[in-house]
């Protein structure tokens, strides 16, 4: 079978018919030099040559595009204009793009997967460590194996019930609790961290530990297993981090530590992992993937910039200087005006149209 | 065009030609009156009774500005408890109706702030006093007078409460047409209770403007969103006897009600980017319309029941959750009379903006309560975090001038 003929036929048909197009447009220009009448609807632009300078190399000269009225030295800047506001310059509403099949979305979901499976096995390295220390009763040395255990965890950016109640039990927050941060049923890293620093016994707070141990335990025989559906997961790549900026940047998850930035910088990562598998989804889709590249870019270097003043450290929310709070806040609310248009540019259909009440 | 439509119209019409005319002198533009012609606020006048079967604040039309303020009793006893309660009462009364500032020696301080000038016009004016569940805990032999079903707000699923901003003795809601009269009575309260009383935790509250279409329209809250639309009618009274007020036969606290405050902060920011079509589907309305998902007027029936699969409007949309519309969650409806609020920005630099909840209702368990277990899964949560607030008893009105709110805990 030859190559041409394993076209399918409707791609040959649409061939013929842009060639056909194509003519047609070269025929309105041949009848009319400046482009067509008013109300000629057919698409073009009307080249003639120009000046060639530094400016205009090719000499090209765009006077008129071809079915607007709009000037051509206009025309990009309107379209641009009324795209933003989600009508094309006829008033008529943008068209979204065109759907993904859903099994685009399986190797970035096993990529995810096994860069989980690589973060939670450090996690339970991690967790290791501070039951030592906890057992010797070394509260700074507790403190920093938390450190290490916590930020492993959040770079599995296991936000939004990922999994369900094993999150919670690793890293809930005690808030809707009868008791809230004093209820026995309060547990988990959050818990840990209380009793670190607010002067409990370190040892006093193994039996919490070994629980956390086997939830870690649970959450690495579970997760070859996980299934990840195509919404769930591109909504991740931007609630990843406005969790970081909800719960992190405002305290209200390390009230204790106060480990915001820490915290702040492995949910960055994590996203970079859930961007990076999503690239090759998000590639010539409305230069979304280059925005939010740029945005996390300057999200990093916010990040750098504390670490190489703090000599290598991440400070405590208290910690950072007014700039770099600035700097990091700014950043963070840019970069998450960028993913948030991550999800609708690689949806796997077309809006359900709502049905009528009747 | 109906005859009201036609009316309100011509009305309309007047304003616009009376500021013409005014205009005429004082240069009037096209684009309507200028802020220098219009008269001075109506609202001023509006004097709303203190006295009555029950408290005002509850039923009465909602005024643009609120203040809650919640306060813990310092007194030393029972006694000097009720005579604060009096003294609030009476200050209460005097401030709503309307009242002149008195003068007293030059060289004494003047026994009023003074910051609404000669008088202190009534300006729609309510103070709704209510009372929390810790004011009935041992300090002030009150145990015996706590209402069945008042409580200490408990902390539901995804609430961070934090203590300083929720629960408290007394609760007052105070509520005006103009902010500066609700600044002034919180003034002049905080004198009166000065050193008996002190104050925990205050939030501003102010209602979004009546933009329509229709008188009836219901205002939007800062997610954009309509709310209170299928709030019950207030001028049914069959109604309010069913679902507000607390049956005479149930004691002192007969004719009052239970009033569930909840600081509801939004995620404003994190909402923003959220695409229209999930925020409609999490609300179950259009943004624009109020109108259900599906149908096309703001007061348009639902109609679950043809939706059982939740096909048009979601089972976990926020309308579904919260008023199912069945015949066995009819008795669960309450009275909301909420306001936004707005109180500056957050470590992360994001506004510190959402609702101050306030419902009323007949019985917290089978209705609040029941309501907000519903809304536990909903998707909204995420967008949403409950920080403070609590349960109050409202009780009954007081019968005459002599009488006082909380009259029945000294019987």
């Amino acid at each position: 079978m030859s190559r041409v003929s394993s076209i399918p036929l409707h791609l040959r048909r649409a061939v013929l018919a842009g060639i056909a197009l194509v003519a047609l447009a070269l025929a309105a220009f041949a009848l009319s030099p400046f482009g067509g009448p008013r109300g000629d609807k057919s698409f073009g632009v009307l080249k003639l040559s120009g000046p060639v300078d530094d400016r205009n190399p090719l000499g090209v000269q765009v006077h008129k595009v071809v079915g607007s009225d709009v000037p051509a030295d206009l025309y990009g800047s309107q379209v641009g204009e009324s795209q933003r506001s989600g009508s094309d310059l006829t008033g008529r509403l943008v068209t979204e793009l065109a759907p993904i099949a859903p099994e685009a979305y399986e190797a970035p979901v096993a990529r995810y997967i096994a860069y989980a499976e690589r973060w939670t096995a450090r996690t339970r390295r991690h967790a290791r460590t501070l039951h030592r220390e906890l057992a010797a009763g070394d509260r700074r040395g507790a403190q920093a194996a938390w450190r290490a255990t916590w930020s492993s965890y959040l770079h599995l950016g296991a936000v939004y019930g990922l999994f369900g109640d094993l999150d919670q039990a690793i890293d809930g927050m005690p808030g809707g609790l009868p008791r809230g941060a004093a209820d026995p049923d309060f547990t988990g890293l959050h818990r840990i961290e209380k009793g670190l620093w607010t002067g409990e016994r370190p040892q006093a707070l193994l039996p919490t530990q070994r629980k956390l141990e086997r939830s870690l335990a649970a959450l690495a025989a579970e997760l070859p297993d996980t299934e990840i559906d195509p919404l769930d997961y591109r909504t991740r790549a931007h609630e990843i981090l406005e969790d970081a900026q909800r719960k992190l940047l405002t305290s209200t998850d390390v009230p204790w530590s106060g480990e915001g930035v820490l915290g702040t910088a492995a949910l960055l990562a994590a996203t970079h992992q859930v961007i990076g598998t999503l690239e090759p989804l998000l590639q010539g889709r409305n230069n979304v993937l280059i925005q939010v590249q740029s945005d996390l870019r300057a999200l990093d270097g916010a990040v750098a910039a504390i670490r190489r003043r703090h000599h290598g450290h991440l400070p405590t929310l208290n910690g950072l200087g007014r700039a770099e709070r600035a700097r990091l806040n700014g950043t963070m609310t840019t970069a998450l005006a960028a993913l948030a248009f991550v999800p609708p540019s690689i949806e796997t259909a077309p809006s359900p149209v709502i049905p009528r009440i009747k | 065009m109906s005859g009201i439509d036609r009316r309100t119209l011509l009305q309309r019409s007047a304003l616009v030609l009376g500021a013409g005319g005014l205009g005429a002198a004082g240069k009037a533009t096209a684009a309507g009156p200028r802020a220098d012609e219009l008269p001075p606020a109506p609202q001023l006048d509006l004097r709303v009774p203190f006295n009555g079967p029950h408290q005002a604040g509850i039923l009465t039309p909602q005024q643009d500005h609120a203040t809650f303020v919640a306060l813990d009793a310092v007194v030393p006893g029972q006694g000097d408890l009720l005579q604060a309660l009096r003294d609030l009462s009476a200050r209460a009364r005097s401030l709503t109706q309307g009242d002149a500032v008195g003068v007293r020696e030059d060289d004494e301080p003047p026994p009023d702030s003074g910051i609404l000038g000669e008088d202190n016009p009534p300006d729609g004016l309510t103070v709704t006093i209510a009372f929390g569940a810790s004011l009935f805990d041992d300090r002030y032999g009150l145990a015996a007078k706590r209402p069945p079903g008042l409580t200490a707000m408990p902390n539901f699923p995804n609430d961070a409460i934090d203590p300083a901003r929720s629960g408290g003795d007394v609760l007052l809601q105070v509520c005006a047409w103009h902010r500066d009269t609700v600044v002034h009575t919180i003034r002049e309260l905080q004198r009166t209770l000065a050193g008996r009383m002190m104050i925990r935790w205050t939030l501003d509250g102010f209602r979004s403007a009546d933009r329509g279409p229709t008188p009836r329209s219901a205002t939007r809250n800062l997610f954009a969103f309509r709310d209170g639309t299928a709030n019950p009618p207030v001028d049914d009274r069959a109604l309010m006897d069913r679902l507000v007020w607390i049956p005479r036969s149930a004691g002192w606290a007969g004719g009052g009600t239970f009033l569930v405050v909840r600081t509801i902060r939004m995620h404003v920011e994190f909402w923003d980017r959220v695409g229209m079509r999930e925020q409609q589907a999490m609300i179950g309305r259009y943004r624009v319309s109020g109108a259900p998902l599906g149908g096309t007027d703001e007061f348009e029936d639902p109609r679950f029941d043809l939706d059982p699969k939740g096909e048009r409007i979601a089972l976990d949309s926020h309308i579904r959750l919260a008023n199912p519309r069945t015949p066995g969650t009819a008795d669960q409806r309450i009275l909301r009379r909420g306001y936004n609020f707005h109180r500056g920005v957050d470590g992360a630099g994001n506004l510190d903006q959402g609702l101050i909840f306030v419902a009323f209702n007949q019985d917290i368990e089978r209705q609040f309560a029941t309501i907000q277990r519903r809304l536990a899964e909903e998707p909204m949560v995420d967008y949403i975090t409950t920080v403070g607030g609590g349960y109050f008893l409202a009780p009954a009105g007081a019968r005459d001038d002599g009488d006082w709110i909380g009259s029945g805990l000294a019987a």
